[in-house]
């Protein structure tokens, strides 16, 4: 079954021209779906950050979404805002690198800006098990309730644990956070 | 070469020639997504299904497919599939496709379906190639629903998700990690062989 160069060449071209044209046809088909999945997780990510998570099933996320937040402004940063009447908590992206890849996510601080709500990583690309850790209640959860004020530097020890084994993608998340205190919850104030 | 019966194949895949525990085959996967049947079950049916359709499409175009980038072609209809089934269910099942994660993606290394495609699709004719390589696939399901079930129990005390220990079980953390399913499928491999060794004695005497 010998064949030339040229057939090989235009074989190749040929099937790699049609698995792609299926393939993106298939996404076209599934997108709707995909969206409003993502929509979805970010809805509930954003609600852990403001420390919202009340065990809401899916079809009631959207609605309770949809009444409580809305989206606004602090100190010129766009954030979402929670709390009908004045505003109860806000909950500020953030975008930063980890060891592999970006790393965002929600960072939720009270109306007076004195303590954190929680902290929400909406992408990672950690290593699965060891960096990718920081996706998990225990770690996540430390940063509910801690105090915070304008000379705020957050780290590791007394009260707040890094990921064993994941020294690099703790410490990147720490640098993230503490960047999106300083630039945008207090902005301009001294250090 | 003649061509199997739909029966001999299915006998062959699932039982006497098991990929995962005859051939030592799909190992990794095995090990990573057994710690809860659910997990087990998707992984399964997904592989199953890419495994199938790649081997029913490769077999297809045996005859053109030339021989010297037949494993790039291989490789490329395989990542076709994973791809799809990757975004079906992160259309339908986002759950548990947040859970298989990285997973998903690595079906297409799963030494499983290239097997198949190597050792029978490119000789066989596509509706038998289609069978052998989806109940190869339904073998590995099987042998990781038998772990999943063992890890589950004693890892979690639940049986897809539903409570089965009696009150006061204390479960057994090791289950729920990786080393447990290199003790179980250790196990049954060894349990398999000893007995397929007796029985070959028995013939041959």
């Amino acid at each position: 079954m010998k064949k030339g160069h040229v057939y090989t060449l235009l074989f190749m071209l040929l099937i790699s021209a049609v698995l792609t044209f299926a393939l993106a046809a298939a996404y076209e088909g599934f997108k709707p779906a995909i969206r409003k999945n993502a929509a979805l997780q970010e809805q509930r990510a954003v609600l852990y950050a403001l420390g919202l998570d009340t065990g809401l099933k899916d079809a009631e996320v959207e609605a309770f979404y949809k009444d409580s937040i809305r989206e606004g402004e602090l100190n010129g940063v766009p954030v979402l805002v929670y709390g009908q009447g004045g505003p109860q908590a806000y909950a500020v992206p953030f975008e930063g690198s980890a060891l592999w890849g970006a790393l965002r996510g929600y960072l939720g601080v009270s109306a007076p800006l004195d303590q954190i709500t929680g902290v929400v990583f909406t992408y990672q690309n950690e290593t699965p098990g060891l960096g990718g850790r920081i996706n998990e209640e225990v770690y996540k959860e430390q940063f509910r309730g801690l105090p915070i004020t304008p000379d705020t530097v957050l780290s590791y020890g007394e009260g707040l644990d890094a990921v064993t084994g994941a020294t690099q993608t703790s410490a990147a998340v720490l640098r993230t956070l503490n960047k999106a205190l300083r630039e945008s919850i207090f902005p301009g104030e001294a250090k | 070469m003649a061509v199997e019966k739909p029966r001999a194949i299915i006998r062959r895949t699932l039982l006497t020639d098991n990929q995962v525990l005859r051939a030592i085959l799909g190992i990794c996967s095995s090990l990573a997504v057994t710690n809860t049947m659910k997990n087990s079950l998707v992984m399964g049916l997904g592989l199953s299904f890419v495994t199938g359709l790649s081997s029913l499409t490769l077999s297809a175009l045996r005859s053109v497919i030339p021989h010297r980038v037949r494993m790039l072609v291989q490789t490329l209809v395989i990542s076709a599939y994973v791809i799809f089934v990757d975004l079906l269910l992160k259309a339908y099942l986002p759950d548990i496709s947040k859970q298989l994660g990285p997973y998903v993606g690595l079906i297409i290394t799963n030494c499983i379906i290239m097997g198949r495609a190597e050792a029978y699709a490119q000789s066989n004719p596509p509706i038998p190639a289609m069978i052998d390589g989806l109940f190869a696939g339904l073998g590995y399901t099987g042998v990781l629903l038998i772990i999943s079930l063992i890890r589950e129990i004693l890892g979690f005390g639940t049986v897809f998700g539903m409570k089965v220990a009696f009150e006061g079980f204390v479960p057994w953390t090791i289950m729920i990690m990786p080393p447990a399913a290199f003790f179980i499928i250790g196990s049954i491999i060894w349990a398999i062989s000893a007995r397929q060794a007796k029985q070959a004695a028995k013939q041959a005497r």
